[in-house]
């Protein structure tokens, strides 16, 4: 018997995990991969190949054409009211119900795409043209889905299929023009404005001036940071160019210049502002000229570039930063700025349950947030205020109050009705007294201003930290 | 270790492991199906693939009146679709009973028991049908939901992950996942339908989020972090 278990033993381990192998999806995106590759380069005969090709896969088992349609119409109908998500809901439905019908593949992936959803509308478009490889619109929302990925050359490909296979061509060559004259990203214009070069399958007369708006090639604008699509970093040669060295510092500061920043951060001697002081008669004024010298901007890098930020709070004297684990996860280097002053930072101690994570810096001449250990049915209802860097907007204040206690794979959270978005997380949640109640850390993205805070408490609890560096109060949203 | 090796060193596992521990066949078949969600649930292939083959080597039991099995089947189907979940049990239980062999009828059974949160007899006429037909997908999906409504995540996961396996258009089976992982009420389901899709490196946006994603709007720097900075 010990020598069966042994055996058994020895071949668990050779068996080993495998991971799935290439499916049927696989195949079909080889073949319109090819498709794009050939029309990238105006092959016409190896476009016909593939798709003969193509026509010659097996096709999928047709699904309840009639349990279907009423969704697809439905869904449909939502897409041209412009409201995508309930557009979602219903042509989900119809494609589960029959997915052979190129027509609710297409539309599904096409609210994907609209949602921004891009590598969903990527497979359900690829799927699409494996039913229908001449669906025109397909392969336009699928040169769209490319472009806004950042891939200009396969946008060119699948813009190109567009024209190529378009039933109205003057009308397809209008729609390429649009884009590449007024698509917001840059790689999106430039795929449309290479699909209507000569040389393509899009005649050479149709190609429009607009086309010299912006190619891929410019630098991408500063200043916004909505302007910073992932295409204008592939945009940019000097974004990959080696390392040139340099401080730490400067590179936040060099990055900080270019985040839109509020109008005014900038508080008198605001770091050695006891918490109490008073600044108007708006409470909400007063926690924000308070809070904000003790709320942080964390900026990470990662191989040498600036990889993503997120916010924090000082939580003593001596320099300590409370934010999200996920905030610094992947980081290589961290940067922070806690009001107007600036501090390289090392990662203390971290916890991943609960996503809390603890920086050392040199910012020791402010007194931290005072933390609040309450966790009470009391504290609904309370109200709250947030301050973070979402999108990179520094400084952001917003309001609302605590809606509910929420205990989540073990981890206390309170629901909050204030808003954030991404930047904002690990960023102090505070009552009207000043005392930081919680730590913004996520949200629910169906619904309105679903938001969730790690409690204080958790933090407390965490042993993050030496209880003795904290200022702990339990009181409870009482005016300053 | 090449797949054959590998499949071929799962079933020696396999036989090394059972062959003394059950007497009985349906004992036996219960294993290879939890093996089966145990290794989906690690997406190994391999081993998924070598207890498949065990539970189909299983002796399949014979039929006693597959003519009134087949038409209690059909009085089942009738009564499902107009929602008469009592009726359609006792047809199914009787079509089972005719034909033991008819992984369409204990399939049926197990999904009107599921219906009628009737768990742990769903759960064992569910195995009987893998028993049957392993390769089932309808019978994995109705079996995940019965072990998410028993909040069982790690099991559910794995039946899950075995019905995306074998689906016979994984598109459709990737979009009811994607539709479980964002509009299921159910935590465990929902979640195991998130950790199913990302075991398949499937994308999935789930409806809470943590943690909140990088900010996309940053400006990239040029400058290299300082030497030593490493935290």
């Amino acid at each position: 018997m010990t020598s069966r278990l042994a055996l058994l033993a020895l071949l668990v381990l050779l068996a080993g995990p495998l991971p799935a192998d290439a499916g049927q999806y696989e195949t079909l995106d080889y073949h319109i991969q090819q498709m794009i590759a050939q029309s990238a380069v105006n092959d016409e005969a190896g476009v016909q190949t593939f798709r003969e090709q193509l026509d010659n896969l097996p096709r999928p088992e047709a699904g309840d054409a009639a349990q279907a349609q009423p969704l697809f119409q439905q869904g449909l109908d939502s897409l041209n009211r412009n409201q995508p998500k309930e557009a979602l809901s219903a042509l989900r439905q119809a494609f589960i119900a029959d997915p052979t019908d190129a027509e609710t593949a297409g539309q599904l992936g096409l609210t994907y795409l609209r949602l921004g959803r891009l590598k969903e509308a990527e497979r359900l478009l690829v799927y699409t043209l494996a039913l229908a490889p001449a669906r025109s619109a397909s392969w336009l929302h699928l040169g769209q889905v490319y472009g806004q990925g950042g891939d200009a050359t396969r946008a060119a490909g699948a813009f190109a299929n567009a024209y190529r296979f378009a039933q109205d061509r003057p009308r397809l060559a209008g729609q390429l023009r649009q884009l590449a004259a007024t698509d917001p990203v840059d790689t999106v214009r430039a795929g449309a404005a290479q699909a209507l070069r000569p040389g393509q399958s899009t005649p050479a007369s149709q190609a429009p001036p607009a086309v010299k708006a912006t190619p891929a090639a410019d630098p991408p604008a500063p200043a916004a940071p909505t302007a910073a699509s992932p295409s204008a970093r592939t945009a940019d040669p000097a974004a990959n160019a080696p390392p040139t060295g340099g401080a730490l510092l400067d590179s936040l500061r060099r990055g900080l210049s270019n985040l839109a920043k509020p109008a005014n951060t900038s508080v008198p001697n605001a770091d050695l502002r006891p918490m109490s002081t008073a600044v108007g008669d708006n409470a909400g004024q007063q926690i924000y000229q308070n809070s904000i010298p003790r709320t942080c901007l964390i900026v990470t890098f990662r191989n040498g570039k600036t990889d993503s930020l997120g916010s924090g709070l000082l939580v003593s004297a001596d320099g300590l930063v409370v934010t999200n684990h996920h905030v610094i996860e992947n980081a290589d280097n961290l940067a922070v700025k806690c009001g107007e002053r600036e501090s390289v930072a090392r990662v203390g101690k971290r916890s991943k349950e609960p996503d809390l994570a603890l920086l050392t810096t040199t910012l020791n001449r402010v007194d931290g947030f005072v933390l609040n250990g309450t966790y009470s049915q009391e504290l609904i209802g309370l109200d709250v205020f947030v301050i973070g860097n979402p999108y990179g907007l520094e400084g952001t204040f917003s309001t609302g109050v605590i809606s509910g206690l929420r205990e989540i794979d073990g981890v206390r959270y309170l629901q909050i009705s204030a808003p954030i978005s991404p930047g904002n997380s690990g960023g102090p949640v505070i009552l009207r007294d000043g005392s930081v109640i919680g730590i913004a850390t996520m949200g629910l993205k169906k619904g309105q201003n679903l938001n969730f805070a790690i409690a204080t408490a958790e933090l407390i609890r965490s042993g993050l930290f030496d209880p003795s560096r904290m200022k702990t109060s339990a009181a409870r949203g009482k005016s300053p | 270790m090449n797949g054959g090796l590998r499949g071929a060193a799962w079933l020696l596992a396999a036989w090394c492991a059972t062959t003394p521990a059950f007497a009985q066949d349906s004992e036996r078949s219960r294993y290879y199906i939890q093996q089966m969600i145990e290794l989906a649930a690690t997406n190994d292939e391999a081993g998924v693939t070598a207890m498949q083959r065990m539970l189909e080597q299983e002796p399949r039991p014979a039929p006693r009146d597959p003519g009134a099995a087949r038409a209690a089947l059909q009085r089942g189907q009738a009564a499902l679709r107009t929602d008469d979940l009592n009726a359609a049990l006792t047809a199914f239980q009787q079509a089972s009973r005719d034909d033991p062999g008819n992984a369409d009828a204990v399939n049926h059974l197990g999904l009107v028991e599921r219906k009628l949160g009737r768990l742990p007899d769903a759960e064992r006429d569910l195995q009987r049908a893998l028993a049957l037909e392993p390769s089932r997908a309808s019978a994995w999906f109705q079996l995940a939901q019965v072990y998410g409504l028993s909040q069982d995540g790690r099991r559910a996961r794995g039946a899950l992950a075995n019905t995306y396996r074998f689906a016979q258009n994984p598109m459709r089976a990737e979009e009811i996942l994607r539709n479980i992982a964002e509009s299921e009420a159910s935590d465990t389901l929902r979640t195991a339908a998130v950790e199913t899709l990302r075991l398949y490196r499937l994308p999935v946006e789930v409806v809470i989020v943590p943690p909140l994603p990088a900010n996309p709007g940053i400006v990239p720097l040029r400058t290299a972090p300082a030497s030593g900075q490493r935290p």
